[in-house]
């Protein structure tokens, strides 16, 4: 291999493995339902067999339903509160935005969990206001909707205010002068410029939702209520196993996710109007007048419910000595931060083993994603669009699926090694799901940099790695880092494919809260979530300081 | 550098780490395991789920088996896995002390639970005496059940009443489905409402648990049924496929030892042993649901009729 073709070489092995093998083994074993006997008798029977079963048509619908009901409330929270945030001079403006990315960050299974011990029948709302009766909404479909959507509007609420901060109001104020009233200006120009934006963030949404496994996980089991991914962790987990069923619905799964995906890149292509000059946009906000009062008022009780309920109840729940102890002050105990440093503890085990995996997984899909976003935007060789897909395929891909994807893959007796029953596993699994991060970032500095000072370098007698080395990462340093912190944030709480992968004396974080719940040590898992939270917020916070640096 | 250090662990230690499988108490099985390792300086890696969870494992991983040692919560599964052919025929010389009901020549119990009824005695109820209390307008909307898909005891307790009881047991259920009972999860899931009071009792909760919490001061109580309940031994059994079945012979071994059995007895399960001492109610005083009259219904059959009640298809 000559030094030219050793890096998109290098890059092209890593993708196939981490998002290429795992992905054919699905598809594989979907069709060919006898492959782990080594025969290929019977193609797509399982397909003909899955699609006869008559739960199936309540699996599929009830994950549209979600999905659709989560995209519909996270625009009516987020547009509202994106549009306010980005048209007008809001008091704490940035502190909102830090607050509202708080519940971006609670992992949704905590999330979930914790709005169970908060909401059910003599939870911690109803101890506190008697006549609230909200057990039998939460173990509802509605309610796992409202759940998910208090995990994911933010992801509107920011891509609205964004928008319509950067081109919003400066037009509207052309068409103010030029006689519209100020519903007709936002009406005609405001909205209609921030729709790209929207609409793309709220198929974000959409996509999130379906792929989530937590919240129908914790919420699910009570009500009944099976979508895709519980269903597909059912086949999978559960005596007995339906490997090839599973992977069917995974399939099904995947190809939801990729019609929303494709609909969001129909709708951005050629309509971004976002500004990636990285020049400050000059953005005139108006006051808000007399409206302060209501619209902070607004802005208050959304963060207290998204933002306030789940982390005062994640915290109760592990500040109290007993559930049936109730809210007082007697019941207040450190015991279960004890549990966790106790002697046999898995804790610090599965809390050391999340720190190391997700610090894996950022170095090895940083580095990933800065090779395979340079090869694509700056070196554009031949082959970029193949490493530009897989790079960015995994957005599309739910846990479950590469979780699925990794046991049919590596769980084999043909491999010589493998590394299924090992960490390794984890390690691909995180790598392979939140490697489109850095990707995404990257490429986004690295098209505003431009080719002139690569080309400079090259000029002057460096080679391509010397010029990548000295010129490019320095200069994408910040978005890497920013992004490689996001990853390792994601990576330390990730839940499904830990559950799914984790071999026999490994526990990760969440696989160590989640078997908490179910072996009935409510507080010892939710001071664990309490850690977790902690520690992803300060990583996340520190990161969003390091993009907003950045950009501004 | 961590990640490092954990891979060259790893790799060390996984060499000649001896690998267990195991339903029901995560804490009993890491002590189980510690004590095992300290006696015998043999790694064990614990692989913890409930009973439907482990039994998916092993059965995904037939192409390429990883477990030596096994320990559910539900009898037929061993049954069920000697009758494949998939086990070691070992008698521990520890297991003399063990009745004879509680081993074969491929299994034996490692510990033994009972279900009842988990009431909680700040709900406002009164105090349920037998299953059929859990049916009444008092109960309504207030009871959990953990899902015998998932718990092995759970499912024995099915089985169990529809053995003793036939089409009756059946009534119960309708009765319990038409006054709200829900399923939630296995065993500690079904548990956790009852603690903070969204409900008022457990149908069928494994009795180890409930010790637990009453133990960490929960306002719960333990209820053995007056029609009688069942009894599950959690039994242990060696893969035939372990490449350690040295190891995994001297961890029954220690599981059986006194040491292990007052570990066993620690997490509030019943040891196996009779002359190990526990403090709780032990099975020789609770009164258990008559023998089947003809052969045991099978488990396939029950968790299906079941889970057709309950509309989980």
């Amino acid at each position: 291999m000559n030094r030219n073709a050793f890096l998109p070489g290098v890059t092209g092995i890593a993708l196939l493995l981490l998002v290429a093998v795992p992905v054919a083994f699905v598809v594989l074993q979907a069709v060919f339902p006898h492959l782990d006997t080594g025969s290929y008798s019977a193609p797509f029977s399982t397909f003909t067999r899955v699609f006869a079963e008559p739960s199936l048509q309540a699996l599929f619908a009830t994950t549209l339903k979600v999905g659709l009901g989560v995209a519909l409330c996270s625009a009516l929270i987020g547009v509202p509160l994106g549009a306010l945030r980005g048209l007008f001079a809001l008091p704490g403006a940035v502190l909102w935005d830090v607050v509202f990315l708080i519940p971006f960050l609670i992992p949704p299974y905590i999330a979930a969990l914790s709005w169970m011990l908060a909401l059910q029948t003599n939870g911690y709302v109803q101890q506190l206001l008697p006549w609230l009766h909200l057990n039998d909404f939460l173990f509802s479909l509605p309610g796992m909707v409202a759940v998910m959507t208090l995990n994911v509007f933010p992801v509107v609420y920011f891509a609205v205010s964004r928008s319509m901060a950067a081109s919003g109001s400066r037009l509207a104020d052309v068409a103010r002068i030029h006689g519209a009233g100020p519903w007709r200006a936002f009406i005609r120009i405001t909205l209609p410029m921030a729709l790209p934006a929207m609409a793309s963030s709220l198929l974000l949404a959409f996509t999130l939702s379906i792929e989530e496994y937590g919240v129908p996980g914790a919420l699910g089991s009570r009500s009944g209520i099976l979508m895709l991914t519980t269903g597909i962790e059912q086949r999978l987990a559960d005596w007995p196993i339906d490997m090839p069923g599973a992977a069917v619905l995974s399939l099904l799964l995947v190809a939801i996710a990729l019609c929303a995906y494709s609909v969001q890149r129909a709708v951005l292509a050629g309509k971004n109007v976002e500004s990636m000059t990285g020049k400050p946009a000059d953005v005139t906000q108006k006051s808000l007048a007399g409206w302060t009062l209501p619209v902070m008022a607004l802005f208050t009780v959304v963060a207290f419910i998204a933002v306030a309920l789940p982390i005062v109840s994640t915290l109760v729940t592990a500040f109290s000595g007993t559930l049936s102890g109730g809210l007082t002050l007697s019941n207040f105990t450190l015991r279960h931060f004890g549990n966790l440093f106790a002697a046999h503890s898995d804790a610090l085990g599965a809390l050391s083993t999340s720190l190391s995996l997700a610090l894996g997984t950022a170095l090895i899909a940083g580095a990933t994603g800065f090779l395979a976003s340079w090869l694509v935007v700056a070196r554009k060789i031949r082959g970029a669009a193949l490493i530009d897909g897989l790079s960015l395929f995994p957005a599309t891909l739910p846990g479950i699926v590469v979780g699925v994807g990794l046991i049919l893959a590596w769980n084999r007796s043909f491999w010589p090694v493998t590394p299924y029953n090992t960490w390794g596993i984890l390690l691909l699994s995180y790598c392979c799901l939140l490697l489109p991060y850095p990707v995404r970032y990257v490429s986004a500095a690295l098209k505003q940099i431009g080719g002139n000072l690569d080309a400079a370098a090259r000029v002057h007698g460096a080679t391509a790695a010397q010029a990548l080395r000295m010129i490019l990462l320095p200069l994408v340093f910040p978005s890497l880092l920013a992004s490689m912190m996001m990853v390792f944030a994601v990576a330390s709480r990730e839940l499904v494919t830990s559950l799914l992968l984790s071999p026999a004396g490994v526990q990760t974080v969440s696989v160590y809260v989640w078997r908490q719940f179910e072996q009935g040590s409510v507080g010892d898992g939710m001071a664990m979530a309490s850690i977790a939270v902690l520690l992803s917020l300060t990583l996340m916070l520190i990161a969003f300081r390091l993009q907003q640096r950045q950009t501004s | 550098m961590t990640a490092m250090t954990l891979s060259l662990a790893m790799a060390a230690g996984s060499a000649q780490a001896l690998t267990l499988y195991t339903a029901g108490p995560g804490s009993l099985a890491k002590k189980l395991a510690a004590g095992y390792e300290k006696q015998t300086g043999v790694k064990v890696d614990v692989f913890q789920a409930t009973t439907g969870k482990v039994m998916a494992r092993l059965e995904a991983e037939q192409a390429n088996p990883r477990a030596d040692v096994l320990i559910s919560a539900s009898w037929d599964t061993a049954t069920d896995l000697e009758q494949r052919g998939w086990l070691l025929e070992y008698q521990s010389p520890n297991a003399e002390q063990v009745p004879a009901q509680f081993k074969t020549p491929y299994y034996v119990a490692q510990g033994i639970s009972a279900l009842g009824i988990v009431w909680n005695t700040k709900s406002g109820t009164t105090e349920p005496k037998d299953w059929g209390d859990l049916a009444k307008p008092e109960f309504k909307d207030k009871v959990t059940t953990p899902d015998p898909s998932l718990s092995g005891a759970s499912l024995d307790l099915l089985i169990g009443l529809q053995n003793a009881h036939a089409q009756q047991a059946w009534k119960l259920f309708e009765d319990l489905k038409a006054n709200g009972m829900i399923i939630a999860g296995p065993n500690a899931q079904a548990l956790t409402p009852v603690l903070q009071g969204a409900k008022a009792a457990v149908f069928g909760a494994v009795d180890y648990v409930s010790y637990g919490s009453v133990q960490d001061g929960e306002s719960v109580k333990v209820i053995f049924p007056s029609s009688g309940t069942v009894i599950a031994p959690r039994p242990m059994m060696i893969l035939k496929s372990s490449q350690q079945q040295k190891e995994a012979k001297a961890f029954i071994d220690y599981a059986l030892s006194p040491e292990g059995q007052k570990l066993v007895a620690d997490a509030w399960l019943m040891p196996a042993r009779t002359d190990i001492d526990a403090k709780r109610p032990l099975f020789k005083t609770l009164k258990l649901l008559p023998e089947a009259s003809q052969a045991s219904a099978s488990r396939k059959d029950v968790l299906e009729r079941f889970a057709k009640l309950f509309g989980q298809q």
